[in-house]
This record gives structure tokens, sequence and C-alpha cells, in this order.
């Protein structure tokens, strides 16, 4: 099979032509900024062109062009007055982007048309058949991505994912991003004074301090799932196949898998999630190892027992 | 890779050029690049420059040369190669242009060979501290695209099971992509990640979508509504650290202080888990059916600790 490389290439020169046809004069950085060429990809590019055309491919068959100057020509090449439609994919591609950041709640009015536009051309029921949603219930998107941009510290009231407590911290936020269906914030949290990723829908309030941190040089690789650390409470459980969703919601270690059981090692700060998670599980998962969360496992257990008696 | 390309290239700009279908020798005879190749040659490279005109959009299609379709010939119509002028502003572009930049599919960039397509990106924003992975690579995305705009039918094996779909459109939600269509056994969703053996339709206009249909409401029910046991209307109550953390998922305002809430639930077991992931923080307070599941649970999982 033909790589993707080599097809993205002539994609792009089958762009390139129609766009240098189209103006009078184009200047050779617009289009290496355009295109995103190099400009010895640019060179290498035109070169191709040049030897292209109609059969026969003598003088007055093949197409024109090459860079003078500052300039980018291009002539000879009517057949290609237009790009070719969008694939499938590519239509995809570009409705899901859009559609994820106007899900952020922060997109302009002029996205939110383009969406529109785009969606009538490739799809005109595209609205009832693609949906793209990355969970923001809680509006704070926008406000982070803001103090991301201006580099101001965060006052957050966070539950955390991994000890099911609420806390109140200062952050320093570097970024933020979807992966996994929700929003994240990477950056440097002043309570533990270290590199942090907090789930945005878990921030409960967030305020601007009157303050703004020097964001470090290169900001680290967006990534999110829990990092085990020294001192973490470890347990191995096994999973029937109606619990299996928690190899997905959990940042779990596989031991092993088959039709009738999964076997999972699980680790967290504290005993509290295990246990809860055993409780919501009932008979579909069994605590193979792990004293600590079977002890919290009765407590809880216990004191629900009196609850609901 | 270099021949390849020129190769692709004049081969396209003759099926635009000829007024009739060519046949595969037409190309052979004709087209820079094929000649001095054997048999067997010939017919791998024509197989794999096709295949990449596909990839690449454009509409190829195989056409009867005479009346008793004993020839056939290849032809591309330059009207339907064409990409549409969709009308964007400048403001427009350099919207969708960050926003193609932003969002990953599959590893890569998800928007830009579009925009590359549509006149290329727009200059003039500036960093962005914002960016989304949407996992899954974009092909079988795409092939399900394809088949959702052109009314195709699709067959797909899922869990061990082929299956035939009217597929009916796909979602983003929770990290994950999912088809859902129509199948023997009514409507159906099924994680993208977890197909195989994709096969799209030849026939478009297949089947016809039901008038109501919306992809929204197809994905996203709570757990608890999406079930097949009569509904239950059931009243919780959460401590004050959570309340607002409840509320957000169950899509009420967020209290101040403790909050109580009466829930329709039509799935039992996906709501008692629910309200156990709170640990002892929440209470099912009626009816007193609820509570005894809610405690049965408890013991079952007390039960099986060793």
């Amino acid at each position: 099979m033909t790589s993707h490389r080599t097809v993205s290439r002539i994609s792009r020169i089958l762009a390139l032509i129609p766009y240098v046809l189209d103006r009078s004069t184009v200047d050779v950085d617009e289009v290496m900024d355009r295109f995103g060429y190099t400009r010895d990809q640019l060179t290498k590019d035109l070169n191709t062109i040049f030897v292209c055309g109609l059969p026969g491919y003598g003088p007055g068959d093949l197409m024109e062009a090459y860079m003078d100057e500052d300039e980018v020509v291009i002539d000879a090449a009517d057949f290609f007055g237009k790009a070719p439609r969008l694939t499938p994919a590519e239509a995809l591609g570009l409705l899901a982007a859009g559609m994820t950041v106007i899900g952020s709640g922060e997109a302009s009015p002029e996205l939110e048309s383009a969406v529109r536009k785009l969606t009538k051309a490739v799809m005109p029921d595209a609205d009832t058949t693609l949906t793209v949603d990355v969970i923001d219930e809680s509006k704070n998107v926008g406000a982070l991505r803001e103090a991301a941009a201006s580099s101001r510290v965060v006052h957050i009231t966070y539950r955390s994912v991994a000890k099911e407590e609420t806390t109140e911290r200062d952050i320093e936020p570097w970024s933020v991003f979807a992966t996994l269906g929700r929003w994240y914030v990477l950056g440097h949290c002043r309570l533990v004074d270290d590199q942090r990723t907090f789930r945005i829908d878990r921030i409960k309030e967030l305020a601007l301090r009157d303050e703004t941190f020097e964001r470090p040089k290169k900001v680290p690789e967006p990534g999110v799932g829990y990092v085990p650390r020294e001192g973490d409470v470890v347990c191995t459980i096994e999973l029937k196949p109606a619990a299996r969703w928690v190899l997905e919601y959990y940042p779990v270690e596989v031991l092993s898998e088959n039709k009738r059981a999964s076997r999972i090692r699980f680790s967290s700060p504290d005993t509290e999630v295990p246990a809860r998670l055993l409780l919501r599980l009932g008979t579909d998962a069994r605590l193979v190892e792990g004293d600590e969360v079977r002890a919290r496992v009765r407590e809880i257990g216990e004191s629900l027992l009196a609850t609901y008696q | 890779m270099q021949n390849v390309v020129e190769r692709v290239l004049n081969l396209l700009i003759y099926l635009l050029e000829s007024p009739m279908p060519v046949t595969s020798n037409d190309v052979r005879n004709t087209v820079h690049g094929y000649a001095d190749q054997s048999d067997e040659a010939f017919h791998r490279m024509f197989e794999r420059d096709k295949q990449v005109l596909r990839r690449l959009g454009v509409p190829l299609k195989l056409e009867a040369l005479d009346p008793w379709e004993i020839d056939e010939g290849y032809t591309v119509d330059p009207e339907e190669y064409a990409i549409g002028d969709p009308g964007l502003t400048k403001q427009e572009r350099v919207a969708l242009s960050v926003a193609a930049r932003m969002v990953r599919l599959g590893g890569t960039e998800a928007g830009v060979g579009a925009i590359i397509k549509l006149g290329g990106l727009e200059q003039g924003a500036g960093i962005e501290p914002l960016a989304a992975d949407l996992g899954e690579g974009a092909d079988t995305l795409g092939e399900l695209f394809g088949a959702i705009a052109e009314r195709r039918r699709v067959e797909l094996k899922y869990r061990e099971q082929v299956r035939s779909v009217e597929p009916y459109g796909i979602a983003h939600r929770r990290g994950h992509w999912y088809l859902v269509g129509k199948t023997p056994d009514g409507e159906r969703m099924y994680r993208v990640d977890r197909i195989s053996n994709l096969a799209v339709g030849e026939t478009a206009n297949a089947f016809s979508k039901p008038k109501g249909f919306d992809i929204k409401a197809a994905v996203d029910a709570q757990p608890w509504e999406a079930g097949a046991d009569p509904v239950i209307t059931t009243t919780v109550r959460f401590d004050e650290d959570v309340a607002w953390w409840a509320a957000r998922s169950l899509g009420r305002a967020e209290p101040h202080g403790e909050l109580t809430a009466d829930v329709d639930v039509a799935n039992r077991d996906a709501f008692i888990g629910w309200v156990l992931s709170f640990g002892a923080s929440a209470e099912v307070l009626a009816p007193d059916e609820m509570r005894h599941a809610v405690a049965e649970r408890v013991r079952a999982a007390l039960g099986k600790l060793e």
C-alpha cells in the first residue's frame, strides 16, 4: 500500500496548484505558511509539477512551475483549477475539530458559522448524525484557558479523582487539553509543589489570583492517567465481564484477561476509591489481595448497612 | 515515492482531460511511467495508483464503453472532482484553521488535511493553550461517516458476530467514538474501536433514516435512564461535600449545602452502582424497595470478602 505520506504530499500539490492559479502573484513565504511547506519541500514539489502534464509530455504539454525570486509561479495547469473534494475522513476530521472547540464553550461566533457552512456543504443533516462532545458541565474551560494564556495563578476547590476528597489549592495553569472525553488542566500545583493534571469537571470553584507566574520554557506534553507513587495502596481485583468497564474508567494495570474474568492491579493514594468500587460492583468483582482495602470495604459497608437498617 | 507522485499526477491529468472513458490498456500505452512494465507489474501498479486516487478524494468511476458492456473504461468527471465552495469568510477560515490544529484524531491533526484542500491554513492566530485528543484513527471513522452521508448499509464484526447495520450517526462521548444504527434486532450502539472487518455496501441511498432521529438523544442518556426496568422514582440525599458533584451528573442546579433529589430510574443496577460510588456520603431515602436493593448490594459485596 502506498504510504500515507505520499498521499498527503499529492493532496498538498493538488491544493497548491489551484491556489496559485487563482491569484496573479503569490509570495513564497505565504505559500510556505499556508500549506506548511519548508523551502526545500516547496522547491521539490514545484520541480515535480514541472515534469508532469498531458500525454505527449513535450514542452507544450507539461505544466509550468518555478520560483521567481520571491514569487511562486504555476501555469498551464487548467485541469487542476480546483482542489479535489474532501474525503469523508477529511470532512469528519475538520467538523469534529470545530465541534470539539465549540463544545469547550469558548468558540467564536465565526467558528460556529464556519462549522454550520461546512456541515451544510458536506452533509446537510450532519447536526442529527454527528456529535462530538467533550464533557464540560462546569464552564470552567474558558476561564482556565484564559488564565493559561495570561499566566495567572488560579485558586481552585477541587475534588480529587484518586482520593475522593475536596481540597483548596493554588495552581499555575500551563495548558488546557481534552483527552478520553474530558477536559484537563496541566500545571504546577503549589499545594504539593509539583506538576499535576486536574480534571476540569471536578473543579468546584475557581478564582483568578492577582498574581502572575513564570511559564516554564518548555511545557510538558499533556497526558493523563494516575502515575503510581511510592506509598500507594495496591490491591488485586478480579472482575467479571459485567464489570469490565472498570478497565476503561480507571488507570489500572491488567494482569490477566480472558472471557470469564480480568485480573487487575489497582493503585491509589488511599483505600477509599478501591473500597467504594468494590461495594459498587457487588458480586461482579472479587478482592484477591489487599488487606487495607478489605478492612475499608468492611468499614464503609457496615456503616451503610447501619444507615439502611 | 517520487515516481509514484509523478505517475499519479499524470494519470489524474489524463483522466480529467479524456473526453471518453479510458481502458487500462489506454492508460498503459499513454501515461508516462507505466511503459516498460510486465503485465503483472503494470496491474499491481495501476491497482495501487487507483487506490491512491480514491484516498485523495478523486471520484474515479468505471463505465461501459459500448452498449453491450463488454469493454469498460475509467473516467473522472471534472465537475464531480472539484471541491465545492462552502463560502467561508476570512474570519471563519481563521477560526477553522485554529480549531483544525488544536484537535487531534488518531495522533494527527484532525482538520488540517481538509483545510489544505480548502485553500490552506490562515495565519494570524496566537499560541493556543488548548488542545484536544479525540483518540481513534480517522480511517474507520471516515468510512463510517461516508456510509452515513450516502446512506449505505455496512457490515461489521463486533464481539465475534457479523452484523448488518443501517448507520444513522456517530458520536464522540466519554472518550470513545460510537456508531448508532439499525440492525434486524432494533437500534444498536457500537464502540467504533471494537469494530472490525468493516465493509461498506455498494448501493447508495439504500435506506432512509427515521425522521426524528437525533444522535445526541441516542447517546446521551445516563446509564440509569437507559434501561428496561419499570421506571421508579427514587429519592437520594447527598452530603454537602459531594452535593455539587452529584448535581452536575444529574444535570441539576448546584445546591448550597446538601442535595436531595428525585431521580427517575430505568436501570436499577446502574443507579445503585452510581449511588454507592459516593460511599457513605449518599443515601437513598425512598422508596423502601430501592433502599433494600442498595443494602442487598452492600451485603453481596461484603459476602465476597474472604
